[in-house]
């Protein structure tokens, strides 16, 4: 129960879905479009975290985000093809997509992790795409992870309350749960 | 000044991008694929250049008629004759293409100067080679060229005389002319591929090949054009009658152009400041990382500990980085303790892009002023905030 | 199939009818001695066939 008091709830309802952005450096150019703080000058409820190139990504950095509270993560790296780094944003928007399947086996909805594509001059379709990317995730039930106790006050989704089995085991399989996927 | 103008340059370079990507997809953009193209144009350059090569005679009085026989009698002679010549203006087109695309969006910086320089001395080589292929048909045009570029070398400082004999046998025309001229255009060809894996040592994963629909439409199009304006060759040249008209190849034989209104040295001196431009152009802008506005990270580093020696960074690393070497002792956590290689990074071709960080799921791999913790602690943050 | 795949698919099946009489003309002029003629339709397949592939990605039914 501390546990899950915790972890921050999703303000769905006050400021949109709370979203992590990794933005590659040679991708959007972040002038007018980053605030002083990390936050998207449009959308304050983006966060935008600048990396050296999208490849650099640790999908395992998506994941704790999400565990962490974030209603969604997206990674922006230049357009396919035409990574400053050759190949960088082909990796990770392979990893990412391999991230998607793994963590749909845990029932969190794909849609949470997103690889946009947009080169240095394309801030405002980059911002749109966000946007597009917020109201998606907000339109979302819940917090990304499903409980992991079948704890009896968030007993109001079917699968979340059926994947971990019966509540005597409950405990020992969420112990882990921090480490389970990576 | 400059910087405004690369700035500038780089604008109009994304433009095109998003006009092109109106019709192609991202990954079919041709522009991305200018270093592939190069390579198609030069494959069908070396496969044609065999074909002509097997028809090909090299002295005074056969060389014209067996390049007339080639494409009057043998069956598709003419349009392989025109796949070559058209090939090498394609291929002169895509390796400027290329040049401009990289010099506009930066892909000098850091420790790529290598490719670029490498890169510089395949333009120049090209270069050479296209002008001694349109003497080898031995024309009027080839005469003149063959004229003028003695002309040329006789007339450099100190070593003129022996330039002139280095090229063409020495003064007037000898019967080693054409032989050496074959050497010429072959010998410089082969010496392409010298430089391809120069330019190729620190790129892992090479884009070498265009996506099909590029492959097809580069090859289709020369053939068509082949087929439409067939390759000629002028009257046979004769000796001792200096020819006054110069058909021009604006790709090859610009030089040559404005050697009607420039003496030969000034063209030789532009030609050396050029290229000598070239090479200097990867060191005009020595900035470092945060006067670009970027994060200066540092080399990426391996955690000896942990790392596995599975290999993924060592495949992934763009610029071939990272280098596996046989362990001499067990890493220290679970995974590593089975390894037989550990990774090493190459810390002179390190362009601090991370890739490496993201390929390691073993957590052996840090940036060391943008750690795993820093990321972790962002996220915190932003997710708390 | 939606309007946009099905409009693909007409250009699909236009270029391809091209490529088809080129092959024809290429047999014609084999047989004739038009070795120029023949030359010049190969050209014209291969950029039937370019944007062929073209048209199968945009019309969704190949992948990246």
């Amino acid at each position: 129960m501390p546990e899950l008091a915790d972890r921050p709830q999703p303000a769905t309802g006050r400021r949109g879905p709370k979203i992590v952005g990794f933005l590659c450096d040679w991708a959007v150019a972040s002038e007018g479009v980053v605030r002083d703080d990390g936050t998207m000058r449009d959308l304050p409820n983006v966060t935008l975290i600048k990396i050296p190139c999208s490849g650099f990504t640790r999908p395992a950095w998506l994941e704790f985000a999400l565990r962490n509270g974030a209603d969604g993560v997206f990674v922006c790296g230049c357009p396919l093809g035409d990574c400053f780094n050759r190949y960088g944003n082909n990796l990770i928007g392979d990893r990412v997509e391999q991230l998607r399947r793994r963590l749909e086996r845990q029932k969190v909805n794909p849609e949470r992790i997103g690889a946009l594509f947009y080169g240095k001059h394309a801030g405002a379709a980059f911002v749109d795409a966000v946007r597009a990317f917020s109201e998606r995730v907000a339109g979302m039930p819940g917090p990304a992870f499903p409980a992991r106790k079948p704890a009896p006050a968030t007993t109001g989704q079917g699968p979340a309350a059926s994947t971990p089995g019966p509540a005597p085991q409950g405990g020992q399989s969420g112990a882990p749960a921090g480490r389970e996927g990576t | 000044m400059y910087k405004r103008l690369l700035a500038g340059l780089l604008a109009v370079t994304l433009r095109l991008d998003t006009l092109i990507a109106r019709v192609y997809p991202d990954d079919f953009n041709p522009l991305y694929y200018t270093g592939g193209l190069s390579n198609l144009f030069l494959t069908v350059l070396v496969l044609s250049g065999i074909f002509l090569f097997l028809y090909y005679t090299p002295s005074f009085d056969q060389a014209y008629t067996s390049v007339q026989f080639l494409t009057a009698d043998v069956p598709y002679g003419q349009i392989i004759r025109g796949i070559h010549r058209y090939s090498a203006d394609g291929f002169m087109i895509v390796i400027l293409l290329h040049l401009f695309r990289n010099w506009f969006t930066e892909r000098f910086r850091f420790s790529r100067d290598e490719p670029w320089i490498s890169g510089m001395m395949l333009l120049t080589l090209t270069g050479f080679i296209g002008v001694t292929g349109y003497m080898l048909v031995w024309d009027q045009r080839s005469e003149a060229l063959v004229a003028m570029t003695a002309n040329a070398a006789a007339q450099v400082p100190l070593v003129g005389g022996w330039l002139r004999h280095a090229l063409f046998g020495g003064a007037g025309l000898t019967d080693l002319l054409l032989p050496r001229l074959l050497f010429l255009h072959i010998g410089p060809a082969v010496g392409l591929y010298v430089f391809l894996l120069w330019h190729y040592t620190r790129i892992r994963h090479p884009k070498v090949w265009p996506p099909a629909v590029w492959t097809l439409f580069a090859l289709g199009f020369v053939v068509l054009l082949t087929g439409l304006v067939p390759v000629t060759s002028q009257a046979p040249a004769v000796v001792a009658q200096r020819p006054q008209t110069l058909a021009v190849d604006w790709l090859f034989l610009t030089p040559y152009w404005a050697m009607r209104f420039l003496p030969p040295l000034v063209l030789i001196a532009l030609a050396v400041v050029l290229i000598g431009y070239g090479l200097y152009i990867p060191y005009q802008l020595p900035e470092t990382r945060s006067e670009l506005g970027l994060k200066d990270s540092g080399v990426a580093q391996v955690i000896d500990a942990n790392c596995t020696g599975c290999e993924l960074c060592y495949y992934d690393c763009p610029y071939n980085a990272i280098v596996m070497v046989p362990s001499p002792s067990p890493g220290v956590t679970k995974a590593a303790q089975a390894r037989k290689l550990r990774a090493v990074i190459l810390e002179s071709r390190c362009v601090e892009c991370g890739i490496c960080v993201g390929a390691c799921p073993f957590e052996a791999l840090e940036l060391p002023r943008l750690l795993q913790k820093d990321i972790h602690e962002r996220v915190l943050t932003a997710c708390q905030s | 199939m939606t309007d946009r795949a099905s409009t693909y698919v007409l250009w699909i099946v236009v270029l391809a009818a091209v490529g088809l009489v080129c092959t024809v003309g290429i047999v014609w002029g084999e047989l004739t001695g038009h070795h120029r003629l023949g030359g010049a339709l190969i050209g014209v397949i291969l950029l039937a066939y370019s944007f062929i592939l073209l048209c199968l990605r945009k019309g969704g039914f190949t992948s990246v």
